[in-house]
C-alpha cells in the first residue's frame, strides 16, 4: 500500500509544483492588481484604481502599440516558418528534417538577449548592413531607421520567437494522415486545392499553438524593446518592468494581468477548438 | 507525394539556409568583440579580466549551482509529469498544465512569483531563483521525456509483470534504461535553459547574480563592454558544447545499439 501511495505522490508532484508556484502566484498577481497603494507599500483592497490609471493614462497607447507590433511580428514569423515546416514535413528526407530542426533549436537555446545585442551592431550606423547598403549604392549613406525603430524591434522579436514556432507547425503537419492527401489526389484535386482544403485546415492546431506562443511572447516581451527600441520605446513588457522599478506594484500587476488574460483567452480557445491529441499524436501515446 | 517539382527543391533549401543565416549571424559579433584588437598575446585580455572580478566569479558559481539544481529537479518532474500524462485520467488537462509556463511571458512569470514569495515572507535566494527556472524548463523536459516514452513499447512492461516484477522493478529495470536518452536529453536541455535565462531570474534575483543577470544589469547601467562580450562568448560556446556533447552521446548510443 505504501508503494501505491508513493507512486501517486510522484505522479501528483509536478501538478502540485505548477499549481503552487505558478497558478497561485498568477492568482495572487491578479488579486494584487485590485489592491491600493499605501505609500511605498500595498494594502489588500478592492479598487480599480490601477486599471483606471492604465486605461486613462498615456499607457493605453503602449497597449495599442504592443498589440500592433506583436501582430506584425507573429504574422511575419508565421509566413517565414510555415513553408519551412511544410517542406520538412512533406518533402525533406527524415535525416535532413532532423538536422534542420536541430539547427532551429540551437538559436532558440542561446539567450535571445545576447542575440539581440548583436543586432544593435549589425543594424547600427557603422554596422555591416549599412556598410553593404552604401557600398552597393542602394542608399547614399547609412540609414537611421534600421535601428531604434519599429523595424529593429520587429527584427528582434522575430529572431527571438520565430525559431520555436517551427516546432508546433512541423508537429501538426507531420501528424497529418498521408492517405487523406492521396485520396484528394486520386479524386482529381489539384495540389493547391488539396493544400487549402485539407493540409491547411488539418495543420490549424499547430498554427494556433505557434501563434499563441509567438503573439503572447512578443506581447509581454520586455528586453527586446529596451535593446532595439531605443530611449522611450515602450511595449507592455518593458513598461511593466519600469513600473516595477518605481514600486507601483498594483499598476504593474494590472498590466501583467492584462497580458496573462490575453494569453489565457487564446490558450482556452485553442484547448476548446482543437484536440491536442491530434496535435501531439506523434509523441504521446494516449489512453484509449 | 514524394519529391514535388524538383526545380523547386534547391530554391527551398536556399530559403531555409537564408533564414538560418539570419538566426546564426548574431552569434558572431559578440565573439569578435570579445578579443582585444591588435591581436598578439593580449588578445584574451578581457577573458583574463573575468577571473579577476569577484562579483563575476561568484555569479559564475551561482549560475552553475542553479543550473545543476534546475537540471535535476526539472528532469525528475518532467519524468513524473510524462508518466502522469500517460496514466492519469485527464491527460489533456495535465499536459496543458505542464505546457502553461511556455505561454506565460517572462515578465509576468517573474513578477507573479516575486509577489508570491514576498507575501510568503520568503527572501530571494538561490532556491527562489531555481524554482522560477524549474517552472520555465518543465514544459520542455516533459515534452522530451514524452517523446522518448512514445517510442517505448509497453509490451516490455507487461513482459516484466508476467516475469514477476512489481511496478517499481519493472520501471527501473526495463523502462528507465530504454527511455534514458530522453532523460539525459531533458537534463541537458534544462541545464542549457537555466544558463540562458534572464528575464524571469532578473525579477526574483534579489542580491544574487547569475552570469545572465550580471550581463543584463551591467548593460542597463553602463552599457556593453568587451568583458560583457567575453562573457556572452563563453555562454555561446558553453551552449554549443553542451548541444554537441548530447548529440555525440546520442550517436554513440545509437552505434552501440546497432552493434548489439
Amino acid at each position: 500500500m505504501r508503494g501505491a501511495a508513493l507512486r501517486w505522490a510522484f505522479l501528483a508532484l509536478p501538478i502540485a509544483v505548477v499549481a503552487v508556484f505558478l497558478l497561485a502566484p498568477l492568482g495572487l498577481m491578479v488579486w494584487m492588481s485590485f489592491w491600493e497603494r499605501a505609500g511605498l507599500l500595498v494594502r489588500p483592497a478592492f479598487t480599480l484604481a490601477a486599471y483606471y490609471d492604465f486605461f486613462q493614462g498615456a499607457r493605453l497607447s503602449v497597449l495599442e502599440r504592443s498589440l500592433w507590433v506583436s501582430l506584425e511580428a507573429t504574422a511575419i514569423s508565421l509566413l517565414i516558418a510555415y513553408p519551412i515546416a511544410y517542406f520538412l514535413a512533406f518533402k525533406a528526407r527524415p535525416s535532413a528534417t532532423r538536422a534542420v530542426l536541430l539547427l532551429f533549436t540551437v538559436p532558440f537555446l542561446i539567450n535571445y538577449i545576447i542575440r539581440t545585442f548583436a543586432w544593435t551592431y549589425l543594424l547600427g550606423r557603422t554596422g555591416p548592413v549599412n556598410g553593404a547598403l552604401t557600398a552597393l549604392g542602394i542608399t547614399q549613406g547609412p540609414v537611421d531607421w534600421l535601428l531604434y525603430s519599429d523595424v529593429s524591434v520587429l527584427v528582434g522579436l522575430i529572431t527571438s520567437y520565430m525559431p520555436f514556432m517551427i516546432f508546433p507547425l512541423w508537429m501538426s503537419l507531420a501528424g497529418i494522415d498521408r492517405r487523406l492527401l492521396q485520396a484528394s489526389w486520386i479524386l482529381g484535386a489539384p495540389p493547391a486545392a488539396t493544400f487549402w482544403k485539407i493540409t491547411l485546415p488539418l495543420s490549424l492546431p499547430g498554427v494556433f499553438a505557434a501563434v499563441v506562443f509567438g503573439f503572447v511572447g512578443c506581447f509581454g516581451e520586455s528586453a527586446v524593446p529596451i535593446i532595439m527600441g531605443g530611449v522611450g520605446y515602450q511595449l507592455m513588457g518593458n513598461t511593466i518592468t519600469s513600473t516595477l522599478d518605481v514600486l507601483n506594484f498594483p499598476l504593474a500587476a494590472a498590466m501583467s494581468s492584462i497580458v496573462v488574460a490575453a494569453m489565457l483567452a487564446l490558450l482556452g480557445l485553442w484547448y476548446l477548438a482543437f484536440d491536442i491529441r491530434a496535435f501531439l499524436g506523434k509523441i504521446v501515446r494516449w489512453r484509449a | 507525394m514524394a519529391g514535388g517539382r524538383p526545380a523547386l527543391t534547391p530554391l527551398v533549401w536556399g530559403y531555409i539556409a537564408l533564414v538560418l543565416a539570419f538566426l546564426y549571424v548574431p552569434l558572431i559579433p559578440p565573439i569578435l568583440f570579445s578579443f582585444e584588437t591588435g591581436g598578439g598575446a593580449g588578445a584574451l585580455r578581457w577573458y583574463a579580466q573575468i577571473w579577476r572580478n569577484p562579483i563575476l566569479t561568484s555569479s559564475m558559481l551561482t549560475t552553475l549551482k542553479i543550473g545543476i539544481a534546475v537540471a535535476l529537479a526539472a528532469t525528475v518532474l518532467g519524468l513524473a509529469s510524462a508518466m502522469a500524462i500517460r496514466e492519469l485520467r485527464a491527460p489533456r488537462l495535465v499536459l496543458l498544465l505542464m505546457l502553461l509556463p511556455v505561454f506565460i511571458p517572462g515578465v509576468s512569470m517573474g513578477l507573479a512569483t516575486a509577489f508570491f514569495f514576498r507575501q510568503l515572507g520568503l527572501a530571494p535566494s538561490l532556491l527562489t531563483i531555481a524554482i522560477v527556472q524549474v517552472l520555465w524548463a518543465l514544459p520542455f523536459a516533459t515534452l522530451i521525456v514524452l517523446t522518448a516514452m512514445s517510442s517505448f513499447d509497453p509490451v516490455y512492461l507487461e513482459a516484466a509483470y508476467l516475469s514477476g516484477a512489481n511496478r517499481r522493478r519493472a520501471f527501473l529495470d526495463v523502462e528507465l534504461p530504454l527511455i534514458w536518452p530522453g532523460i539525459s536529453g531533458a537534463a541537458t536541455f534544462s541545464l542549457i535553459l537555466s544558463f540562458n535565462e534572464t528575464v524571469r531570474t532578473a525579477i526574483v534575483q534579489g542580491p544574487y547574480n547569475t552570469v545572465q543577470t550580471y550581463i543584463w544589469s551591467t548593460y542597463k547601467q553602463i552599457g556593453l563592454s568587451p568583458t560583457l562580450y567575453a562573457l556572452m562568448s563563453l555562454l555561446i560556446l558553453l551552449t554549443l558544447t553542451l548541444v554537441a556533447a548530447s548529440l555525440l552521446a546520442g550517436a554513440r548510443r545509437a552505434a552501440s545499439l546497432r552493434a548489439e
